[in-house]
């Protein structure tokens, strides 16, 4: 690869500044700095302004036939933003206007690169009378990487995941052609996918193989004037699970509810996990930690609901009590410090509910043979429709052996659970991706395949993550 | 089970008290890149540092980082950098430095950044890869050198004479030879801010304070420890305690933020040099004096104005209420409040080195300062700082907004 040449014609397309083969920029880049994944390698970073320029960079990209990752913050715990063939990162970060909001429709049409700071800002700012639903990664990530790699928020009771907050789409394919999916693609109102053939799902869970998303349309919420958060306490994860799935189906209001274990607990509040019990469950630790979340629009609706809640609790034995509630994307850096190493990964998957304490007892069972807090938690989607299940895993990103053992740990863990029927990893990194390659019927993976090659037929974009037999 | 004593168990009540990381690890500060080497890599460059993410507003913070564009400019960028260098992962180059460089460690970014030993000491580490850089040829940047070269000759970074240094000095300020009070004037404020130094002086003539200022004061060297050339900079400190002490000083009054912070915290701490002078900053003095009903403001001054924090004494040293307080009982004085204030303050862009090194880095952050203070409806910009106060002046355009130091507006009121 002709690096200078390549250089030299992007640079036209954004301006000098904004293209680097810097080594000290490639390495920045060259690997997500939290996971046990392996590392990739950047050959050149490039920081666009508009969909105009990730046009021409893809059309750059095919013409010497060089690998595009697209890139927002690149951290993901399946290190599907690490480039792993080499070639050019589209960091996107410049993207990172909120363009509109449709207050009658309620979503907002965002840029590429616009972390979840900037979305909870503009709207705190312009629409205070509306919520987007926010995840729990850190406010400098962003939000359409979440919804294309069905990241999960604080209202996906009401949305789902991710995926299903999205009304549409504007993308630059493989190919450099820029298309638009949903209702914008018709009008200029943005506020769905229907009821057009769903060319959606063509991006999402693709992993940034198959286009980059200029501009998204997400769905956004009324802001309730009455909201109670509630906190369950219970002894272990099956007494308490049942409760949550009860409590899902029961039409209260509920926006959100999960649930973690004490290790989870442990793992986000400035603790070391080798300070902490490893094992609550034998040492008569509380195991369960439940947070709901209800609203309403009249007062009398919401203690109604309320009272149902904590009747449905107290019938359960499950303690609970009302807790302070906080609506941000926080910095949960417990998810990769507990081992004050800032390395974590996780077994992260969508579930039936059926199996999550299931999941959750399988998991914690390998963590504590290799000496580690298992840290678990689930949250019910989608009005209790099925569910995701996450173990976490943290090491010493600075310790080859401690990588090493993190890797076997997570492939033990991946592998038990991948024998309860339904779960599917998301944001999967490659080892796990052919898992479900080989699962899959043979015509699946076949289709797969060839939608791939036709939005991407010099295979370029975001290689190596194992999408479409790659 | 040596490890679970650090958690006390309730019978039937679970946890009563978990020994959080912080309070079982504290490192030391001001030490080399070595210290500091198996905390830097807990970064997973996650960008909480690019932004206020725990009060209202959600705004930017980092100047180096907007400005620079890559994630290399934030502190994320510059952790794992940092970790690369220690690890060998990646080799000091010009490059390298000029990252390093291009901050004006206003440690904005270390406010928001929720990791323990990443919020409490990444101002080291940043610092100490600036010393590294110098250690290895590849720092200061070639104006700071020159800057550097005239504080050595000539005791200004201004590339002013010496001689020159008290110009500003009215006839009319009364001076007592013998005092043990030194009003520590400073490079910027003797140079370029002299109405700073008037309005200090005069206003401790009101007060009946007995005080002197050096006719061979030399720079703090605040600049030349900034750009990571500590032994330059202790020279230039032992130089100043010598003159302080030959001088009979037991107490020093400064209108300026980065002299005070370097007085009364670098020279101590990073130096070792423990002069055991009293230093204290011109708000603490005023406060102090209107509190105990010695200074009293017998005018008004009509007008909204606005308080920029100096990161020399918000963020590096804790100082946000004092000057508030002041100007709070101006009377006519109404103070509001930009978005981005005391410990998230979006840095004048003048300080590190920057304004030498980085022009447009530090014009764009004095830039970006000046339309947040004009959003508010102020008509002025009031700091406690002659670089921030100069960062304003020269990048206010058309009279849109003025810019005062608070020593001037006391001065009026008296």
């Amino acid at each position: 690869m002709n690096n200078s040449k390549i250089v030299s014609e992007l640079e036209k397309v954004v301006g000098e500044k904004y293209v680097s083969a810097q080594p000290e920029i490639q390495f920045l880049y060259h690997y997500d700095f939290i996971t046990a994944e392996p590392e990739g390698k950047c050959d050149i970073a490039i920081i666009p302004n508009s969909a105009e320029e990730v046009q021409e960079i893809v059309k750059i990209a095919n013409k010497y036939k060089t690998p595009v990752v697209p890139w927002v913050s690149g951290i993901n715990f399946g290190s599907i933003a690490t480039p792993r063939k080499g070639g050019i990162v589209v960091d996107l970060r410049r993207l990172n206007r909120v363009i509109e909001v449709n207050e009658d429709d309620m979503y907002a049409v965002i840029e590429g690169g616009v972390t979840w700071a900037d979305l909870k800002g503009y709207l705190e700012k312009n629409h205070p009378d509306l919520r987007a639903g926010i995840t729990w990664s850190p406010p400098g990530t962003g939000v359409v990487p979440a919804c294309l790699c069905y990241g999960m928020f604080d209202l996906g009771m009401l949305g789902g995941t991710g995926a299903e907050f999205i009304n549409g789409m504007e993308v630059v394919l493989g190919s450099g052609d820029l298309i638009k999916v949903g209702s914008c693609s018709l009008s200029n109102y943005w506020y769905g996918r229907q009821p057009l053939p769903d060319l959606a799902g063509l991006f999402i869970g693709w992993e940034g193989t198959t286009g980059i998303v200029t501009k998204m349309a997400v769905k956004l919420w009324p802001k309730l004037p009455y909201r109670t958060t509630y906190l369950a306490i219970g002894a272990k994860m099956k007494f308490g699970v049942p409760v949550m799935l009860k409590l899902s189906k029961a039409g209260l209001g509920i926006c959100d509810i999960y649930f973690v274990n004490l290790g989870w607990l442990q793992s986000v509040q400035e603790l070391n996990e080798k300070d902490v019990i490893k094992d609550p469950v034998k040492n008569k630790m509380p195991d369960f930690f439940g947070l709901l979340t209800t609203q309403a629009y009249t007062e009398k609706q919401h203690k109604a609901q309320c009272e149902a809640i904590e009747a449905i609790c107290t019938e359960s034995k499950l303690r609970m009590r009302p807790t302070e509630e906080t609506q941000a994307p926080i910095q949960l850096w417990g998810c990769w410090n507990f081992a004050r190493g800032g390395g974590g990964q996780w077994i992260g998957s969508y579930c039936s509910t059926r199996d999550i304490v299931k999941y959750y007892e399988q998991s914690r069972e390998i963590c504590i043979k290799y000496g580690r807090p298992p840290q678990f938690y689930s949250r019910l989607m989608f009005g209790g429709h099925y569910c995701v299940a996450r173990t976490n895993i943290n090491f010493n990103k600075n310790d080859p052996n401690e990588i090493k053992i993190a890797r076997k740990l997570l492939k033990e863990i991946h592998d038990v659970v991948q024998e309860l029927d339904g779960v599917v990893m998301y944001k999967p990194p490659k080892w796990a991706v052919q898992t479900y390659h080989d699962k899959t019927l043979p015509a699946t993976s076949d289709l797969i395949r060839k939608i791939k090659q036709l939005l991407d037929p010099n295979n370029i974009m975001n290689p190596g993550q194992g999408i479409g037999g790659d | 089970m040596e490890k679970e004593k650090k958690i006390e168990y309730i019978k039937e009540k679970g946890i009563s008290k978990l020994v959080l990381e912080h309070e079982n690890h504290k490192l030391e500060r001001n030490k080399q890149l070595e210290h500091y080497e198996d905390v830097m890599y807990q970064c997973g460059k996650c960008g909480t540092c690019r932004t206020i993410f725990k009060e209202a507003g959600w705004e930017r913070v980092c100047p180096s980082g907007e400005f620079g564009g890559f994630e290399a400019f934030y502190l994320g960028g510059k952790n794992l950098l940092t970790w690369g260098i220690t690890s060998g992962q990646i080799k000091w180059t010009e490059y390298l430095a000029k990252i390093f460089y291009q901050c004006s460690v206003c440690l904005a970014c270390t406010q928001q950044c929720q990791i323990p030993e990443i919020h409490h000491y990444a101002g080291e580490w940043l610092m100490a890869m600036r010393e590294e850089a110098v250690r290895l040829g590849f720092g200061p940047m070639s104006e700071q050198k020159r800057y550097t070269e005239h504080i050595m000759k000539e005791n200004n970074p201004y590339l002013e004479k010496h001689e020159n240094r008290l110009d500003w000095l009215p006839s009319n300020i009364k001076q007592s030879p013998d005092a043990k009070l030194l009003y520590f004037v400073g490079c910027t404020t003797s140079y370029r801010e002299q109405n700073v130094a008037i309005a200090t002086a005069e206003i401790l003539n009101s007060l009946q304070i007995e005080f002197k200022i050096l006719k061979d004061e030399y720079c703090c060297g605040s600049p030349v420890y900034m750009t990571g050339q500590t032994q330059k900079a202790k020279k230039i400190a032992e130089k100043n305690i010598e003159i302080f002490k030959d001088s009979g000083i037991e107490k020093i009054i400064t209108s300026c933020a980065g002299c005070y912070r370097t007085l009364k915290d670098t020279y101590p701490k990073k130096f070792g040099l423990d002069h055991g002078i009293e230093v204290i900053h011109l708000p603490e003095f005023l406060l102090d004096k209107l509190n105990s009903g010695t200074l009293k403001f017998n005018n008004q001054i009509n007008m909204k104005i606005t308080y920029h924090d100096p990161c020399h004494i918000g963020r590096h040293m804790g100082i946000y209420e004092t000057p508030r307080e002041i100007l709070k009982k101006i009377p006519g004085i109404e103070l509001v409040e930009m978005i981005r204030n005391r410990h998230n303050a979006w840095c004048c862009g003048s300080g590190g080195g920057v304004r030498s090194a980085f022009k447009d880095l530090s014009a764009f952050a004095a830039n970006e300062r000046i339309e947040e203070a004009k959003k508010t409806s102020a008509k002025a910009i009031v700091s406690c700082c002659p670089f921030c106060l100069n960062q304003f002046k020269t990048h206010i355009k058309n009279n849109e907004i003025k810019a005062f130091d608070i020593s001037e507006l006391v001065r009026k009121v008296i």
